[in-house]
């Protein structure tokens, strides 16, 4: 998973599916993305084609440690079918969506 | 009408395969792409549930998947010989909860039973039967 730095605040760049075969990898990263302290971390699924309920507890996980450790943490640019899964399970209420990457980084800003 | 089949160990390790059996017949039944979605979430999280539940330390089960296509719906049954368990008596999570009281168990089987038509099951012939359906006339 790629990431990038935006005036402090980590991007991290899901791409395919988040299935559970790659929800381990994809915590990790996470992890390692908000241990490192950035102004907030943003996680841009614009390339993001898949996800099911092993990979909404990796959300789950990476904005309770966010949380824990002060750090703003924010969704942008879901795909459809993607949304649909947030939607349902009712992710959107506690965890920050937003339409895109920009809207992403001013919320947290 | 256009059906496949296909047994498989009930292991977590052989999800990228229970996959590809999916996909091979979505294309092979020319099935809609926005549709392929909604099944293999359901046959991951099906799947899995029997994988990771299912299963004692003695046994591995044997899982047993059915595809059906027809003019006017796909239908996807999951047959396993795990203990008799029916995933559908699994408590409905609570989605509005707190960022902190979130839990993922039974999350699965929730978007499944939203996602798909009709979700039934049957415990047959010593095996669990999940059977779910989706109608293709509509989006």
């Amino acid at each position: 998973m790629n990431t990038e730095n935006v005036d402090g605040i980590t991007v991290a760049l899901p791409s395919g599916r988040l299935d559970f075969g790659a929800a381990a990898a994809f915590q990790q990263q996470l992890e390692q993305a908000v241990a490192a302290k950035p102004r907030g971390l943003v996680v841009d699924c614009s390339s993001l084609d898949y996800v099911s309920s092993a990979g909404l507890r990796v959300f789950l996980v990476a904005a309770r440690a966010a949380k824990a450790g002060s750090v703003g943490f924010a969704v942008s640019s879901l795909k459809p079918a993607v949304k649909e899964v947030f939607d349902l399970t009712g992710f959107g209420n506690v965890i920050t969506l937003c339409a895109d990457r920009a809207a992403a980084v001013a919320a947290l800003a | 009408m256009k059906t496949a089949s296909w047994q498989l160990p009930g292991e977590a390790g052989q999800l990228p395969n229970a996959l590809g059996f999916l996909q091979g017949f979505w294309e092979e039944a020319e099935l809609p792409a926005a549709l392929g979605f909604t099944f293999e979430l359901a046959l991951e999280e099906v799947f899995l549930n029997v994988a990771l539940h299912g299963a004692d330390s003695s046994r591995v089960p044997s899982v047993v998947l059915e595809l059906t296509a027809c003019d006017t719906e796909v239908v996807l049954v999951v047959t396993d010989d795990a203990r008799p368990f029916d995933p559908l008596t699994l408590a409905t999570p609570d989605t509005t909860a707190a960022l902190e009281d979130r839990t993922i168990g039974g999350l699965g089987v929730h978007l499944v039973r939203q996602m798909m038509d009709t979700v039934t099951y049957s415990h047959e012939a010593g095996r669990n039967r999940l059977r779910m359906t989706k109608n293709l006339n509509q989006p």
